[in-house]
């Protein structure tokens, strides 16, 4: 067989494999969102997982439907590119890589939070410099693994993932069985009841225990009849992460302890979700909840914070991996400089992309962990950030670029079902409402208007909240668009418009790639058809 | 409130949410795990429920003009993964000249020499086999005969290509055989691995 001068990726991924590319990325979510959100949102914490889990729905929907219809490996900011054109699928684009800068330096940060609950020597609170060190220790090694092109296998994304699900099934099957009251969900609800401020930054930090969707978008390629396959791979992810999700908000708030919680730091008698989300805690929290369940406690205190650390460690790498390579696709797509193209000659891996976005990560780190080593600056985030720091400075970024750029998704979505309507949708959302759109027997998604409406109330509820979020993340953008300016002036290419692509042409490539023949012959009927049609028209 | 001690506290709404995670997520991972099949797919099903039929007893043919060296390779191979009945036979042909049960000890020695290296091949590759020698006046009819007795699935044979037309290029035995076998055949004609289309694409000047 001869070998091809670029050769196409390798269609291996099965749907198990596909499913636990995506739940070693949004299942670790949880391990640092439910912390985040009961800290925030207190007694409403299941209110707030409710909201962003349906604006999660619709997300998941149209990653779906979106992913099913392009399978390439190029995610939310593909979508967008062919939504929208050049411009907006930089903005999507720029935003996923700001998440995946904090998914590689938030991940390692909790990993090291979980890590600490069996070495106590790495505790943020009382150790922050050790818990400093060994962060950027694990970035600095993820970044060197990913450099000389070492990278866990699908099989071990699907073990880790199987036991996972295996064991948070059983935290929260026993946790419900031996240790909730319904009578104290309420009682918790009723006394602990946020401020509406509080309840917007829970709602915007919830949004980040269901970010990662695009793990699976960006495996398509790879994914073995990826539109068939994928609507269930991504269907069943949502509905796992989600009964997860709203599972632990609701047992954190309505569960009777198995041993008694510490007081806090005043000598104060603390409920069990104050103590899941404080400070100390909020990094850990599946750790500390699954210690709580009566007997399996007793287990899960020992293997629940590995299990976590690893799941984490596996997130925080996929955002070394995902980082570099939607810069590289980007750099490809004509978005970004070609130095983001440049692979390394002996190991081929895209270095230009792994050390930038790897370093931008090490910023962040830094950004996050000032305040706690230093007292100074502790006093400058407390007096200009409302006292936020760490975890919470990487969280409100993490919900920044999640909220953008899934808007654009939603926007992208309704651009293609009017503008390309003859792609073959194998998976399509439901609710519509069809209509002529030039000559075009088109349908508009409802669910579409209603995710959009959703996100960007979080992402408002972001700007409002987060007062790093709504610093940093806009000045992430707006660096972006600067450096994507000054290369689209300086490579001669139109700034605002979009370059000109052939997307019948690449559509037929797209499904010819993933092996969807039927879909293939059921596209170039329907183009045939429209032509034929249009002729007649016109004639 | 159901039950309440020291330790636990079960509530009617407990068990039933626990039990409606339990059964949300396995039901959810099961219906994931099982997607309908595409058209290649239940092609390839049916192909491979074909070979599961076709190879439940293998009998790999020797004779002076049936090379099968190489079949062997395949037929161990097939059969230590379909977990079938190995037989490799080497059938003497003995000319009418001579009586039945002549004495040929060249051929014999062949035999056992062919035979020999089928024991290797199936020893090497984890297969019990075992073997006959036949002597006949067709060998075609013995191998017929032969695959009848044993309820032979797949009959495999090795040949070789004649290089020119002689009116039965994989010779004359081999295809009668396959054409008149009531079980399924399968003939290995030896090439050259390939190397002879290398050749002639990668040679200087060749037409690509």
């Amino acid at each position: 067989m001869s070998k091809d001068q670029n050769p196409e990726l390798r269609r291996s991924v099965t749907p198990w494999g596909s499913f636990s590319w995506g739940y070693s990325d949004v299942g670790a979510d949880i391990f640092v969102g439910l912390g985040l959100v009961l800290g925030a949102a207190a007694g409403a914490s299941n209110v707030a997982f409710l909201f962003a889990g349906i604006v999660y729905v619709c997300i998941g929907l149209a990653y779906t439907e979106l992913a099913a219809t392009y399978p390439v490996a190029g995610g939310g900011q593909y979508f967008v590119l062919r939504g929208l054109g050049d411009i907006f699928g930089f903005i999507a684009g720029w935003a996923v890589l700001l998440d995946f800068t904090i998914d590689i330096a938030l991940f390692a940060w909790s990993c090291v939070d979980y890590l600490s609950e069996l070495l106590p020597i790495l505790g943020s609170g009382p150790h922050p410099w050790a818990h400093f060190a060994v962060t950027i220790g694990l970035v600095v090694g993820l970044c060197t693994l990913n450099f000389i092109g070492v990278r866990e296998s699908t099989a071990f994304n699907g073990f880790v993932s199987g036991l996972d699900i295996v064991s948070e099934t059983a935290i929260l099957t026993l946790g419900f069985l031996f240790a909730f009251s319904p009578d104290l969900l309420v009682h918790t609800m009723k006394t602990s009841w946020p401020t509406p401020f509080d309840l917007m930054k829970g709602i915007s930090l919830a949004i980040v225990s269901f970010v990662g969707l695009e793990s699976i978008s960006q495996a398509a390629e790879e994914t073995q009849r990826p539109a068939s396959i994928i609507p269930r791979t991504s269907t069943a992810l949502i509905l796992t992460i989600l009964i997860f999700a709203l599972s632990y908000a609701n047992l954190a708030l309505g569960m009777h302890t198995w041993h008694p919680i510490p007081p806090d730091a005043h000598g104060h008698a603390q409920m069990l979700w104050q103590w899941l989300g404080n400070s100390d805690n909020n990094g850990k929290a599946v750790a500390l909840i699954a210690k709580q369940v009566p007997y399996w406690g007793a287990v899960a205190a020992f293997y629940v914070p590995v299990l976590g650390a690893v799941l984490l460690l596996i997130s925080s790498n996929s955002g070394v991996f995902g980082s570099s390579r939607i810069a590289y696709a980007m750099s490809k797509g004509g978005l970004l400089p070609s130095i983001f193209q440049s692979v390394h000659r002996r190991f081929r891996t895209p270095t230009v992309s792994l050390l930038v976005f790897s370093g931008v990560a090490l910023v962040e780190v830094i950004f996050a962990a000032l305040p706690s080593l230093s007292p100074r600056m502790a006093d400058v985030y407390a007096k200009h950030f409302n006292g936020e720091s760490g975890i919470d400075f990487l969280g409100d970024l993490y919900a920044f670029g999640a909220a953008t750029s899934y808007s654009f998704v939603f926007v992208a979505l309704v651009a293609l079902r009017m503008t390309d309507p003859l792609s073959p949708r194998k998976f399509k959302i439901p609710f519509n409402i069809p209509f002529t759109f030039r000559g075009e027997r088109v349908e508009f998604p409802l669910v579409a208007v209603v995710g959009f409406i959703g996100i960007v109330a979080i992402l408002v509820f972001t700007m409002i909240t987060h007062p790093i979020g709504r610093i940093a993340g806009p000045l992430w953008i707006v660096l972006g668009l600067i450096l994507y300016f000054a290369y689209r002036k300086s490579r001669a290419l139109p700034v605002f418009h979009s370059r000109k692509r052939e997307w019948r042409v690449e559509q037929m490539e797209i499904l010819r790639r993933a092996g969807e023949l039927e879909l293939m012959d059921e596209y170039v009927a329907n183009v045939k058809a429209s032509d034929e049609r249009r002729m007649k028209e016109a004639v | 409130m159901i039950y309440s001690n020291a330790d636990i506290h079960v509530t009617l709404a407990g068990v039933v949410i626990a039990i409606v995670i339990l059964i949300a997520i396995v039901a959810t991972l099961w219906w994931m795990l099982h997607p309908p099949a595409s058209f290649v797919q239940r092609l390839a099903k049916e192909a491979e429920a074909d070979l599961e039929r076709m190879v439940g007893s293998i009998v790999v043919v020797f004779s002076q003009d049936i090379l099968s060296g190489h079949m062997m390779a395949l037929a161990a191979k097939l059969a230590r993964g379909e977990k079938s009945e190995l037989l490799a036979v080497y059938v003497i042909e003995v000319p009418y000249t001579l009586p039945p049960d002549a004495e040929m000890p060249v051929e014999e020695r062949t035999a056992l020499d062919a035979l020999g290296a089928a024991e290797t091949i199936a020893s090497n590759t984890d297969v019990s086999l075992r073997t006959d020698i036949i002597k006949a006046r067709s060998t075609k009819q013995a191998v017929l005969d032969l695959a009848k007795r044993e309820k032979a699935n797949l009959i495999i044979l090795g040949s070789f290509r004649e290089g020119k037309y002689t009116g039965a290029p994989l010779g004359r035995t081999i295809e009668e055989i396959a054409a008149d076998a009531k079980c399924d055949v399968l003939i290995g004609v030896e090439g050259k691995h390939g190397t002879l289309l290398v050749e002639e694409t990668s040679a200087p000047g060749a037409p690509l």
